[in-house]
């Protein structure tokens, strides 16, 4: 299906310079539909939906955030590591969202796995159901994000 | 058959220029709100040509409100009191405006604030003091494995008039994918008695526009413009005790602070503690640590969080709050300059309360 004109702008967002130095996009041609549709198929299968994974994102980051170096160990089998920096970022869709830029490492104990995702990423994945293209920096896959929080 | 159809597409194409044409002609016409009048603070009258953003019509006069972002609505950093003129409050103000500033109705974004006509905002009067430098870079020094000193000379005759504990923003080049220029906030690390040249530091921010720029493309020699100074984070002139604390390129202020101390003089009771994770964290230790000796009651504590025994670390170690007790003789009379991440500043100022000093007198940068 073809971007809409609003798409087409959320898009130039979304590519590298704009928001971020990589953009949010990696190497993905999709459009920004058939991403978040692909996504939302793929947490079907896995019985989760987007706001439920984000909600338990900032639930880790949230802890980790307000502690002295940013380091926390959660429910005895999650490290939880959040770096901010100064400034803040956009919501690429331009709603006037604005995101402190904060950077948070969860590793998994139980099964050994971690992911690493951005404030801004849980903003995008609860009300927009975008993980970012295939190959982005901060790309998050679905059944790797899952097999971590849980 | 074919003809009719070419002149069907040839009438439609007319329509469509003509449509446009006078959509050119009426932007034109309706969008010229000719000169308007800012009046500022009720003391100061600046003339500009209407339908510009209040924010680019002040600075285009010389007057920098602090912006982050661009001119995007998104960083809150360029808020005035807009007494008239500024039309409805816009959707795109209210997600960076609290519910107080929303219910007051007079706090804008001017980025936003489009001027078209007489408009009347009150701005503080330290803005006027702001202004745009252009400079060369003159040295980078490597601090750490992520974090450079910048040094910037402004061009012949250009001064800067600052308070140690200030901030500037710089102004990035295009580069590599990197088509617009953006505008990022550090603090000056050199001291205010030097006015022809700054010093930032500035640590490397993974994906950051900016940070990237100054870590892997600028040079020295390089060209580069920048505002300021901004901010309410300085040093205050007072009698009283002082505690810094500061994580990463948190140590920027509070350098400017000291090395502004050690040229006006001062026999204030002053500890200094440097939150880092490891030793590879650690800079200016040398630096520091020799300010011991210039001043008469002055201690430099750097403190690791995250150190192991393969470190040979024989100094502090863990949070630095458990150390603030033997560091505060009259809470009262004890100042405190913080300046780091949200989660050590707000761990250290319940703790600096817990230990007596007063909140008024707890004063922060915490990367906003």
């Amino acid at each position: 299906m073809k971007e809409t004109t609003k798409e087409q702008r959320t898009r130039a967002r979304m590519m590298p310079g704009a928001i971020t130095l990589s953009g949010f996009l990696g190497k993905d041609k999709r459009t920004l539909n058939a991403i978040i549709s692909a996504d939302e198929q793929e947490l079907e299968k896995l019985g989760k939906t987007a706001e439920e994974l984000a909600d338990r994102m900032f639930y880790f980051t949230d802890a980790s955030f307000s502690t002295y170096d940013g380091t926390i160990t959660v429910d005895e089998y999650y490290i939880v590591e959040t770096e901010v920096t100064r400034g803040k970022l956009p919501c690429p869709y331009a709603h006037g969202g604005i995101f402190r830029k904060a950077i948070t490492k969860l590793t998994n104990t139980k099964n050994n796995t971690s992911v690493t995702w951005s404030f801004l990423n849980i903003h995008l994945i609860k009300d927009h159901h975008f993980f970012e293209g295939k190959g982005s920096t901060f790309r998050l896959e679905p059944a790797k994000l899952v097999e971590t929080l849980y | 058959m074919i003809i009719v159809i070419l002149k069907d597409i040839a009438f439609l194409s007319m329509i469509s220029v003509s449509l446009a044409i006078i959509m050119v002609i009426a932007q034109k016409w309706l969008s010229n709100y000719g000169e308007c009048k800012i009046d500022i603070n009720g003391k100061r009258e600046i003339t500009v040509i209407g339908g510009n953003s209040l924010l680019s019509s002040l600075s285009d006069k010389q007057i920098f409100l602090p912006s982050a972002c661009g001119g995007r609505g998104t960083c809150g950093a360029c808020k005035c009191k807009v007494i008239s003129g500024g039309g409805p409050l816009l959707p795109t103000e209210k997600p960076v405006l609290t519910a107080e500033e929303i219910a007051a109705g007079d706090i804008r974004l001017s980025c936003q604030v489009k001027v078209k006509s007489d408009i009347k905002i009150e701005i503080p009067s330290s803005i006027f003091n702001i202004r745009r430098y252009h400079a060369v870079i003159t040295e980078i020094i490597d601090y750490t494995y992520d974090t450079k000193g910048i040094t910037f000379k402004l061009d012949e005759g250009e001064k800067i008039d600052f308070l140690a504990g200030q901030y500037v923003q710089i102004d990035t080049l295009p580069y590599a994918s990197v088509k617009q220029k953006v505008s990022r906030a550090y603090s000056i690390s050199s001291k205010p008695e030097i006015n022809d040249a700054l010093q930032l530091i500035i640590r490397y921010v993974p994906e950051g526009i900016c940070t990237t720029w100054v870590h892997q493309f600028l040079k020295v020699g390089d060209h580069v413009s920048l505002t300021g100074p901004y901010g309410d984070f300085f040093l205050r002139d007072t009698e009283a005790d002082i505690i810094y604390v500061a994580g990463g390129s948190g140590k920027a202020p509070i350098k400017s602070m000291l090395e502004h101390l050690q040229v006006v003089g001062t026999n204030r009771k002053m500890t200094y503690f440097f939150g880092a994770r490891t030793p590879k964290d650690l800079y200016l230790t040398d630096e520091m640590k020799a300010l011991e000796k210039v001043f008469p009651d002055f201690k430099y504590e750097p403190v690791l969080s995250a150190s192991v025994a393969s470190d040979n670390w024989t100094g502090k170690t863990g949070f630095l709050m458990p150390y603030f007790a033997e560091a505060i003789r009259d809470p009262k009379n004890t100042e405190a300059y913080l300046c780091g991440s949200p989660g050590m500043i707000s761990a250290v100022t319940k703790s600096l309360i817990e230990h007596g000093i007063p909140k008024d007198k707890i004063y922060y940068d915490s990367f906003g």
